[in-house]
């Protein structure tokens, strides 16, 4: 009979090929979770292959999520007023605007917020509402479908659609119009930064 | 890279192995040495390598398209390949170490509510961001 290729010497040579990468793997595992070898800080970034996995993996994560989404047939400007409302109260501290920087603490987080002007021109109107529906794991986006009903979250994604085509005077505006006190906000302005950075 | 090449030829291991090691040594400073004029080229003075994180922790690459910086595709302001070689800022500053720090620390000080906002930067994360950009040619 021929000689097999399932020779005793290849089955040994593969089984102790397959038992030291099991080895291996297992080695760090158990080094990044309870030998603290993964880097949990927000001060450096993740290792490149780390940060290229995580990031395209929420990016066809967010994908796959807004194919159920259907988004409202267009939007007005009352939208884009009332998400620009929402924007000034909840996101502005964290994602800036044209003009307008982020809170200073922002630059202390990594991954970092990024500013959104363009962001409509890199998702869709669905694939922005799951984001602001569902937050982001591991960054600090919240998850504000869990706070807000579904009208704000919206809203918020008109502004988002409108921000491109909006100028920064035009900006800061909207944001003079949406701080003066009213009934819905008595205090006027953002409840997480102070004053508005931008004067001419 | 010295201490690098040190690890590979541990002392103590007799007369060779020392040799080695300070042939290492050799090549080392030699290499540090052939460092040294290049960064005194520079335009500004400043680390390139630390001005990468600067723009990363203060999300540049949202707005701008950066080589070498991940996820920087923003089409917000221009794309800064090849800033290095550019011959204005902002399209009106002459595109100087002087005025790029100026524009990287202040640019709503240059041009009022033009869309880059003051990001709050150091003297130092200014120098390094311009050491990185000035390496972009």
């Amino acid at each position: 009979m021929q000689r097999s290729i399932l020779s005793r010497r290849f089955i040994i040579g593969w089984a102790a090929g397959i038992l030291s990468s099991a080895a291996v793997a297992i080695g760090l595992a158990v080094w990044m979770i309870f030998g603290g070898g993964f880097d949990a800080s927000a001060s450096k970034q993740h290792l490149r292959p780390v940060a290229w996995a995580s990031h395209t993996a929420m990016r066809n994560w967010v994908k796959k999520q807004a194919k159920d989404v259907r988004p409202p047939e267009s939007f007005t400007q009352a939208h884009v007023k009332a998400g620009a409302r929402e924007y000034e109260q909840r996101c502005i501290a964290c994602h800036g605007g044209p003009a307008v920087p982020r809170a200073k603490w922002a630059s202390g987080m990594i991954p970092t917020p990024p500013y959104l002007i363009d962001t409509s021109r890199h998702w869709s109107a669905a694939e922005l509402y799951v984001i602001v529906h569902d937050g982001i794991k591991m960054t600090a986006m919240p998850a504000w479908g869990e706070l807000e009903p579904d009208d704000n979250l919206w809203n918020v994604v008109a502004f988002l659609e409108a921000l491109p085509g909006m100028s920064s005077d035009e900006f800061a505006r909207m944001r003079a119009e949406v701080s003066a006190p009213s009934p819905v906000n008595p205090g006027g302005g953002s409840d997480l930064v102070s004053s508005a950075p931008f004067t001419r | 890279l010295f201490a690098f090449l040190l690890t590979l030829f541990p002392a103590g291991r007799g007369t060779p192995g020392k040799l080695v090691g300070l042939a290492a040594a050799v090549v080392g400073a030699a290499v540090l040495g052939g460092c040294t004029p290049s960064k005194a080229k520079q335009p500004v003075p400043g680390d390139a390598d630390a001005g990468v994180s600067t723009i990363t922790r203060h999300a540049c690459g949202s707005c701008h398209q950066i080589p070498g910086v991940q996820a920087a595709n923003g089409l917000v302001g221009p794309p800064l390949g090849g800033v290095a070689a550019r011959v204005y800022l902002a399209g009106h500053l002459l595109n100087t170490p002087d005025n790029m720090l100026l524009w990287l620390r202040n640019p709503q000080a240059v041009f009022p509510g033009n869309a880059m906002p003051d990001m709050g930067l150091s003297d130092k994360e200014a120098r390094d961001v311009a050491a990185y950009l000035y390496t972009l040619r």
